[in-house]
């Protein structure tokens, strides 16, 4: 009823309700002009002197999408530390925001501008051993998301700086340096210019923004993220036979320290695929092969299996062969499991070492944990089909008995080689293969009668 | 005007304002593009103290508002981020125990507002963890040194009582510009009828050399400067780059026919602006180190028949960029 009119009254009733109308109808067209303000300028200083830009202000940061990102006290982790549990090798998408990036300056000073685009720099830092924080990338995107996929298990820091130029007097444009009076510069000429201005420090005003009254103002914040493990470790296992005119290895000591230099040196890649590489000693090689299967997403993480030399076939012929295997991860914790099991109709049929005569074996594992920069022994075992173990005979294993071909043989046990590498995730490679015990004559003179 | 009326006219206004603030949203998204895809507020959810950070030069002094290009400057950060405690008071609020866990982690940055890209710092030396030597390598009239900080820290919520992560952050910026010190580095591509031509440019070698005197390659290639293999790159090594850039004719030389109509085209190169008023290029004799033009300035079509050559005629180009630094090479030209 507030509002209600009559036209039959008199003119000054007419009048007094136009009066009441323009007055509403002011009062929101100030609403609407001053409310949009007001929420900009809140956190502006509302002094009538001149306000003073911040050097800097606050920034958020966080991933905009956490269906990847793991509880607080994933695989055990102190809950309350506020760092982010991320798994190698998913991209998370970080996203930030400031009032530096606002359409205008209100909220960083009373009558401010920006003057241009935010720069925008987005960066990341690894702890190393001794705590402390090394840049692994760097990448100035001027883009308040940012793609964040980090390859390696560690502790990281996301960092993002933003930075923008702040005026409060509509800024200043931009000055060609050294343009002081072409008179100078051209009396000076050449490099006798630079001798004269060289000396750093000595121009300028040591506390006034350059070219004119814009100010840089900067925001900055950073997210802890644990970055967890989720690459079975890589393995290497020699096999090296002690006959012949092969300088077999003096102890099993000397195979693994060689075998440690090389597996750090070749990113536990095998160090070459020419089979003639391999006449000394047989190798196994199970990593995560190429770089772009490197980079596999935690549910899609396969490995390579490489064979190498006269030890995986009965006839002693020299190979190199490589395959690419699954790799099966557990759903709750992440951890990936590399499991080779050789055998009959596998891609790896088992290692073939000839009666009488003695080989050793060594296994050298490498984790990506570190980016592959130490290589730890691993344990392996000869063991019989009920679980016992075979012993050596001094320094490497002897097997004076045949049982190969095992249809020729089946009385006599059959053995399995064994080993497996485990990082301290959990991530786990484990091989089980036969091992059979050829009669050295029948494998290698293969095709004529006994 | 009734009562239908007025409250037409009020859902109008009501309206109105409405699509304008939806228009304001909208256009913040065309005019903050950086923005896109943004859905968080601007200010952390959390506690995350913002504290002062001061930078100035090794010695104590402000840092300079001119830097001068290729020129280290040591700086260094000052902020309570480096105190043994985090602090236990933030704009009024408490911060109960407050502890650090973490190593500062220190970036630098020089942003170049005239491109709007920044080089993250780094140095090769063993500094101070608040320590870094910034050499600008490229000259701008609107630059900025940037330097952000932060810490992890630990607290005790008041709220739950128990332990709570949030990082320390301090950054600020000092607004720098970088003088130029690098002459140009302008070369020549000759041609005659007949389709034969000659090229040379210059390189800045070492780049970025301090002490001066800047050194610069000159690199010549074309049937002009070899007939016999046009496609070898010849390099004169060691030049001073500046006003008096004399190649002897033994090392490299343009060779050109008597009846020649050379057209000569300029490169212009610098490593900031090159002043184009002031470019000259052409042939000419050379007086007191000057270049005196003998064809007329900047003529892209020369007939040597129609000049008087000199005894030993060169090919120049003599260039200035807009902070002074002059750059006169001379090329020899042999008229054959």
């Amino acid at each position: 009823m507030y509002f209600r009119y009559d036209s039959r009254k008199n003119g000054g009733e007419r009048m007094k309700f136009s009066n009441r109308f323009w007055l509403i109808v002011a009062v929101m067209f100030v609403c609407t002009s001053v409310w949009p303000v007001l929420g900009q300028t809140d956190a502006a200083a509302t002094t009538e002197e001149t306000p003073e830009i911040p050097g800097s202000v606050d920034m958020s940061l966080g991933v905009k999408d956490t269906t990847y990102v793991m509880p607080e006290n994933f695989r055990g982790k102190e809950t309350g530390e506020g760092d982010q549990q991320w798994l190698e090798d998913v991209g998370y998408l970080m996203q930030e925001n400031s009032d530096l990036y606002n359409v205008d300056a209100a909220a960083i000073a009373e009558s401010a501008n920006f003057e241009g685009e935010p720069n925008i720099n987005w960066e990341v830092k690894k702890e190393d051993a001794d705590g402390n924080m090394n840049t692994e990338s760097s990448d100035n995107t001027n883009k308040a998301t940012n793609d964040s996929n980090i390859k390696d298990p560690g502790y990281y820091q996301v960092h993002n700086g933003g930075a923008r130029q702040v005026s409060t007097s509509g800024g200043a444009e931009g000055e060609a340096i050294g343009d002081s009076g072409s008179d100078s510069g051209s009396e000076s000429g050449g490099a006798a210019s630079g001798e004269e201005t060289a000396s750093a420090g000595n121009e300028g005003d040591a506390s006034g923004a350059a070219g004119g009254d814009a100010q840089t103002v900067t925001a900055q914040q950073r997210i802890g993220i644990e970055v967890h493990d989720c690459t079975a470790p890589d393995m290497w296992v020699a096999f090296q036979e002690g006959a012949g005119t092969v300088n077999m290895a003096e102890t099993e000591e000397a195979l693994k320290a060689q075998m440690v230099g090389k597996i750090i040196e070749n990113m536990g890649k095998p160090f070459s695929t020419d089979a003639k590489a391999f006449e000394e000693a047989s190798y196994i090689f199970l990593e995560e092969g190429e770089d772009s299967d490197r980079d596999s997403i935690p549910w899609e993480k396969t490995a390579r299996l490489s064979i190498a030399g006269t030890l995986f076939n009965e006839r002693g012929a020299p190979k190199f062969e490589s395959g690419k295997l699954s790799s099966k991860i557990d759903q709750n914790d992440y951890t990936n499991h590399v499991n080779v099991i050789g055998g009959e109709g596998k891609s790896l049929k088992g290692v073939y070492v000839r009666r009488n005569v003695p080989f050793i074996i060594a296994a050298i594992s490498t984790d990506n944990g570190n980016k592959r920069a130490t290589a730890g022994e691993v344990e392996v075992k000869i063991e019989d089909a009920d679980g016992k173990v075979v012993e050596k005979e001094g320094e490497g294993y002897l097997f004076r008995v045949p049982n190969y071909p095992r249809s020729e043989y089946k009385d006599q046990p059959d053995y399995f080689f064994t080993t497996s590498a485990v990082d301290k995730d959990g991530n786990l490679t484990t091989i089980r293969m036969p091992l059979y015990v050829v009669n050295t004559q029948a494998a290698f003179e293969g095709g004529r009668n006994q | 005007m009734n009562k239908r009326s007025i409250l037409l006219f009020v859902t109008i206004i009501v309206g109105l304002s409405v699509s304008l603030f939806a228009q304001d949203g909208a256009g913040a998204n065309k005019e903050t593009p950086w923005l896109e895809g943004v859905t968080i507020g601007p200010h952390p959810e959390e506690l995350s103290p913002v504290l002062p950070l001061k930078i100035y030069l090794e010695n104590g002094e402000a840092i300079p508002a001119t830097l001068t290009e290729d020129v280290s400057v040591t700086l260094v950060a000052d902020t309570a981020i480096f105190d043994p405690e985090p602090p236990s008071e933030y704009n009024g609020t408490e911060i109960p125990s407050p502890k650090w866990t973490r190593n500062a982690a220190v970036s630098w940055f020089f942003i170049d507002w005239e491109k709007n890209k920044n080089v993250a710092a780094s140095s090769s030396q063993q500094l101070a963890v608040n320590q870094m030597v910034v050499t600008p390598l490229n000259p701008t009239g609107k630059g900025a040194i940037t330097c952000h900080i932060g810490r992890k820290m630990r607290y005790t919520s008041p709220e739950t009582g128990k332990n709570k992560g949030t990082f320390a952050n301090s950054s600020v910026a000092q607004d720098v510009r970088v003088l130029d010190i690098t002459p140009p580095t302008c070369g020549l591509e000759v041609s005659v009828q007949g389709g034969r031509s000659g090229t040379f440019w210059v390189a800045e070698n070492p780049p970025h050399k301090y002490p001066l005197p800047k050194l610069a390659d000159v690199y010549f290639s074309g049937a002009l400067v070899k007939e016999a293999d046009p496609a070898e790159i010849i390099t004169v090594q060691g030049l001073e780059l500046g006003a008096n850039m004399v190649v002897a004719p033994e090392t490299a030389a343009v060779y050109v026919p008597a009846d020649a109509v050379l057209n000569i085209k300029v490169n212009g190169e610098d490593n900031y602006k090159l002043d184009t008023a002031k470019l000259k290029y052409g042939i000419c004799k050379i007086a007191s180190g000057e270049p005196i033009p003998i064809s007329p300035l900047n003529a892209a079509e020369v007939a040597l028949a129609e000049l008087t050559l000199p005894e030993n005629p060169y090919l120049y180009v003599d260039a200035t960029d807009v902070a002074g630094n002059r750059q006169v090479l001379f090329v020899p030209l042999i008229v054959k």
